[in-house]
């Protein structure tokens, strides 16, 4: 099983996870900024166990955050 | 002719360089909070809850504060420049600079006063007219020429083109700091290369690399001077800072968010000084000589005027970062204060300390403090040298906590 890891302080909310993987990211209207759905998380740091169905297309969304802060595990 | 007065606006990228430019004589500063400002990237912005310490700071300093929300804007944002706006105008930050319509609008909307971004690029009088319906405040492209600055402040005189405020239009320039290969802001090379948008303040700057230019039909390699190809050198006005302000222009604006309280403190200094001597009438080469010298010591990409005097190509750096001729070392941090003998502790953590080296603090409180350390007291006596985890104690007139920085400062060639 592997896992996505968000760092969300540091994202800039320009929504390419979103676009890219809208079943795992919403952008909050709250603050502007991405939210990983389902995930589990303390502080900044949220983490959501994926099939492996996803993991492609989750290394995919990984490499186009513009500030790196989606790491796939 | 009376001269009108100017304003010096700072760079305020952390709490240490809000003090130092308050220390330098800045007349107001500018900062971001969150996302949405064009140094998102950069470590130590600011949050949301930080707005109402640095507005009550510079109120305690009698200095005005702007924010800057000049990003692209997407719908997903909206919710966080209202919380924003309304939070500011709780704080009374004095006005917000703003290039995307959504800002303007909600800053109408909230009553909250407003600056036209440079990321507008507003070149022209029909431009200015056009802004001065919100706006009182209006930052120029960086591209124009001081002939063409010129033209716009003295149809805003002869206009009589008067902003939301009931005084005439007030024209913010750049007079120093880093400058953009591209018009100002227009730039999609870091999104082209890794997605990452400088348009919302995530330049990874791939201009300031070196480039090899090829002929990839024959493979071969053109011999170019500098690899540089598309780093210019920071822009610096200092020489022609007399034509600057014959200008007629308002406020001169110092970039630098990312730069450090050192680079505030020095360079905001220099222009107060420079700014005063025009006034006085004693502005002179050897003073601009000086003060350049002084600038030169800090993070710069080496000078040139920029576009100001008409030049039809930008002058490049031969280096990837500062070619300061000063550097700084980190060497430790702030332990402990005491009040009475303003006297504070700091702890060694890398390098070492010795008799008559120039040392730098930098904090939230001091600033930016340089000087040449004649008596070194070591672990509670006086020593010639202090080594990693020697504690040393200094005269410094603000509290030190462990946000202060201690460095060593070193002319670059022997560093």
């Amino acid at each position: 099983m592997h896992k996505i890891i968000h760092y969300r302080n540091k994202c800039i909310g320009c929504g390419v996870c979103h676009e890219q993987q809208p079943v795992l990211w919403r952008m909050s209207k709250k603050d502007g900024k991405a939210t990983l759905l389902k995930s589990t998380g303390k502080k900044d740091v949220f983490i959501l166990s994926i099939p492996d169905a996803l993991v492609v297309h989750s290394q995919d969304v990984a490499r186009a955050c513009p500030v790196r802060v989606i790491k796939i595990l | 002719m009376k001269q009108k007065p100017i304003e010096l606006l700072a760079p305020a990228g952390s709490f240490d360089s809000l003090q130092a430019a308050i220390n330098a004589g800045a007349n107001a500063i500018y900062f971001g909070v969150e996302q949405l400002n064009m140094r998102t990237r950069s470590a130590g912005t600011f949050s949301i809850d930080d707005i109402k310490e640095v507005s009550s700071i510079c109120k305690a300093n009698n200095i005005r504060s702007y924010i800057t929300l000049n990003t692209v804007m997407y719908e997903h944002d909206m919710q966080l420049l209202k919380s924003i706006l309304k939070e500011i105008k709780k704080r009374g930050i004095d006005a917000v600079i703003a290039a995307d319509f959504s800002v303007i609008h909600y800053c109408i909307e909230l009553g909250v006063p407003l600056h036209i971004s440079t990321q507008a690029n507003v070149s022209n009088i029909e431009s200015v007219i056009f802004f001065s319906k919100f706006a009182d405040v209006i930052v120029l492209a960086r591209e124009l020429t001081l002939n063409q600055v010129k033209s716009i402040c003295a149809e805003i005189k002869r206009k009589k083109i008067k902003g939301p405020s009931g005084e005439p239009v007030k024209i913010e320039i750049f007079i120093h700091g880093a400058l953009c290969m591209a018009v100002s802001g227009k730039c999609y090379l870091s999104l082209h290369t890794q997605n990452a948008s400088a348009n919302r303040g995530a330049c990874v700057q791939n201009c300031r690399r070196s480039y090899t230019v090829k002929d990839t039909e024959s493979g071969e390699e053109l011999a170019i001077e500098n690899e540089y190809i598309m780093s210019p050198k920071d822009l610096c006005c200092i020489d022609i800072l007399d034509q600057v302000i014959a200008s007629g222009v308002d406020v001169l604006k110092i970039e630098g968010r990312t730069k450090g309280a050192d680079y505030v403190q020095v360079v905001t200094q220099c222009y107060k000084e420079a700014i005063q001597a025009v006034h006085d009438k004693n502005f002179s080469q050897q003073k601009v000589t000086a003060w350049k010298t002084e600038m030169s010591k800090v993070y710069n990409r080496g000078f040139w005027e920029g576009y100001y005097l008409g030049r039809t190509l930008g002058e490049w750096t031969d280096k990837p970062g500062s070619i300061a001729t000063e550097k700084k070392i980190y060497v430790g941090k702030g332990t402990k204060y005491y009040p009475k003998i303003a006297v504070g502790e700091f702890i060694i953590e890398a390098g070492s300390l010795k008799k008559g080296d120039t040392l730098m603090i930098t904090g939230p409180k001091c600033g930016m403090i340089k000087e040449k350390i004649n008596k070194l007291v070591v672990n509670g006596v006086e020593n010639a040298e202090a080594f990693k985890g020697d504690l040393i104690t200094l005269p410094v007139a603000t509290k030190v906590t462990a946000s202060d920085k201690l460095y060593k400062i070193v002319e670059t060639a022997d560093a």
